[in-house]
């Protein structure tokens, strides 16, 4: 069984400037944790730097899954470790198929098409979207749900989602937040998701929601603390 | 002079002895190329040995080629030619003509002579030719299937196949030209395409003879009104691999789709030249170019579109795209305008760098390894290339490149 994430005092730089200055997280096997806060308060920032964005310099702090430190490993290596993210903005990668990239990240070629259709009707996308390149030709909302049916072809650990409610309607919403919470219960899933919005709280039932500000995180709680940063903002949470 | 004891003893073999001494007479005048002529410039002229080689004579047996076969799965018709001899051909389907014509003859309007003037190479190929392919598709036939060409090239020779294909007007057809063999051959094929009002033909030239082979080839493609060719080019093999495509709109409504990809790997040197000639009014070309240059090997690309006085609303693109995968790898890229008219859209854009960082992060945060993702993106340059061509022939290539790159396994 996982023993989960375990983020120790993160602190992550990008160009000149110091994003992250110590984040400190707990995320445990089949839990579900949010995090929430305002624009430039390093969310995005924390996803990329866990999966090794070369944009991106961690300065201090340990980042570990299962009792590896995930920043002694390249990109590749942690997400063999059981490192999942998902893009805010999925790239496209023209000539690469879905199918060849995650026969390459190590998923099981028998009954992998089998997999791949299956998964993409959980998230409502079209199979034959996955035919062709890597997210070539799709529209914003369809790449997210692409990165759904990738995490559920590679069933990973810990899955860091980054605003994945962005781009997708409502119906578009509730099918992936069901596929998600569906991976906590199948394989132990855990899920850390940054998003703006109570909607996808609402789909997903997170144990956890934490609050970062400043490059730090500035609150946590149970999903009451949605209801307050509902009605008060993130005012009160800034750190000055 | 090179060639010229072995050829005057070649040429009554070869038949058509007058036609194929002029030829020669040209060529002698003509001279083997420089590197001090510009578009002979990154060619190692000074390593390539013309008397190591023999001219082809006679044909020999089809020799066994995997590639070959899974290629031509699938196709509607199969002609093998061993060394510029036609040996073999499958029964072709109605509306279609196989026959081999007299070296000199050609499909073409204008004199060859004036064509390939200056031309060494084409001029050897006039002199060597065995014969030109002749493939015709009849007026308003359609081929679903692609009919497949596999130029087999026997090592030590001097090769020059000559292919000729005619679609009549209304017909459509996908026709693969596959080269193998020719380690330490020169090889140098020259193709003539006529496409007559309203006819469409898809066009792949597979290069993949032996990496010590020489290989300079010239097509043409004459395109009438609302005719469409799309041309594919794929170069793997060879030393230096040289290839010169140049279409010619002369109706309105005539199209030009040139894609052109390589691999350079060692030392190798893909020369691309190309020249779109828009004569009439509201003709097209579209040319990507997009390879990869890794190891020692090198690149260039040279482009031209040529747009004639009065040829308004044409539209005009060229694009290239260069990766480079090892700091002593080098790709050049110069395209070129020569536009008379005023009335026109003209773009050109090329870019030479590294696979893209944040491309390769990606698939890695995927789990694929950095190797493996390298090997991916590059595959996927073929596999663009290949996009729109059926998919035995595609699938086939691509199966091929990933072999090639180190066993990165594609879709089936």
């Amino acid at each position: 069984m996982s023993t989960g994430l375990v983020l120790d005092g993160l602190c992550v730089r990008v160009g000149e400037k110091d994003v992250l200055r110590g984040i400190d997280l707990r995320v445990g096997a089949g839990e579900v944790h949010v995090i929430m806060g305002p624009n430039g308060s390093g969310k995005s920032t924390l996803a990329h730097a866990l999966a090794g964005h070369p944009g991106y310099q961690v300065t201090a702090g340990r980042a570990l899954l299962d009792g590896v430190d995930l920043l002694s490993l390249d990109p590749t290596e942690r997400a063999r470790h059981g490192l999942f993210l998902a893009l805010q903005q999925p790239l496209d990668v023209p000539g690469v198929r879905p199918r060849d990239m995650l026969l390459a990240a190590g998923a099981v070629a028998e009954g992998l098409e089998t997999r791949i259709e299956d998964e993409a009707r959980r998230v409502g996308l079209r199979p034959d979207l996955l035919e062709r390149f890597v997210n070539v030709g799709l529209s914003g909302g369809e790449r997210k749900r692409a990165e759904v049916v990738q995490f559920g072809v590679l069933r990973p650990t810990i899955a860091v989602l980054d605003e994945i409610d962005s781009g997708l309607d409502v119906d578009a919403l509730g099918a992936v937040a069901r596929r998600l919470a569906a991976a906590t219960s199948e394989w132990g899933c855990g899920l850390l998701a940054i998003t703006h919005f109570r909607r996808l709280l609402s789909e997903l039932r997170p144990d956890t929601i934490h609050v970062i500000s400043g490059g730090r995180v500035v609150a946590t709680g149970g999903p009451e603390l949605a209801e307050t940063l509902e009605r008060e903002g993130y005012e009160p949470f800034r750190s000055h | 002079m090179p060639f010229a004891l072995d050829v005057a003893d070649a040429l009554p073999t070869l038949g058509d002895a007058a036609a194929r001494e002029s030829a020669l007479r040209a060529f002698e005048a003509a001279g083997l190329p420089t590197t001090r002529d510009e578009v002979w410039r990154y060619a190692p002229l000074e390593r390539l040995d013309l008397d190591r080689v023999r001219p082809a004579v006679s044909a020999g047996v089809v020799p066994p080629s995997r590639l070959a076969d899974a290629i031509a799965s699938g196709s509607c018709a199969v002609v093998h030619t061993v060394d510029g001899f036609v040996v073999e051909q499958s029964t072709v389907p109605d509306g279609v003509r196989v026959t081999v014509a007299p070296p000199g003859a050609t499909p073409l309007e204008g004199s060859s002579q004036e064509r390939y003037a200056a031309d060494a190479f084409a001029l050897v190929n006039a002199a060597l030719a065995p014969g030109a392919l002749e493939i015709r598709i009849e007026r308003d036939v359609v081929l679903e299937a692609p009919l497949v060409v596999v130029h087999h090239v026997s090592p030590g020779l001097a090769v020059a196949p000559r292919t000729h294909i005619v679609l009549e007007r209304g017909a459509a057809a996908t026709v693969v030209e596959l080269l193998v063999g020719g380690a330490g051959s020169v090889v140098v094929p020259v193709g003539e395409y006529r496409l007559e009002a309203n006819s469409s033909l898809r066009l792949v030239a597979y290069q993949r003879l032996a990496m010590d082979a020489w290989h300079v080839a010239r097509t043409t493609a004459v395109i009438d009104r609302d005719a469409r060719m799309s041309h594919s080019v794929l170069g793997l093999g060879a030393v230096y691999d040289r290839s010169r495509n140049d279409a010619e709109l002369i109706a309105t409504g005539a199209r030009n789709e040139l894609r052109t990809t390589y691999l350079g790997r060692a030392d190798q040197v893909h020369d691309l030249r190309t020249r779109q000639f828009h004569r009439a009014a509201r003709t097209t070309s579209v040319l990507l170019s997009k390879g990869a240059v890794d190891d020692a090997s090198r690149s260039i690309y040279t482009g031209l579109i040529e747009i004639e006085h009065g040829a308004r609303k044409t539209d005009a693109r060229q694009t290239n795209h260069n990766l480079l995968l090892s700091p002593h790898a080098h790709a050049d890229s110069v395209p070129n305008l020569d536009i008379r008219e005023n009335d026109v859209v003209c773009a050109h854009a090329s870019t030479v760098g590294p696979l893209d960082e944040l491309q390769l992060w990606y698939l890695q945060s995927r789990g694929v390894s950095r190797d493996d993702a390298q090997r991916l993106m590059i595959q996927g340059f073929f596999a663009e290339m290949l996009d729109d061509l059926p998919s035995g022939v595609a699938t086939s290539m691509e199966e091929d490149v990933a072999a090639l790159l180190g066993g990165v396994e594609v879709s089936a």
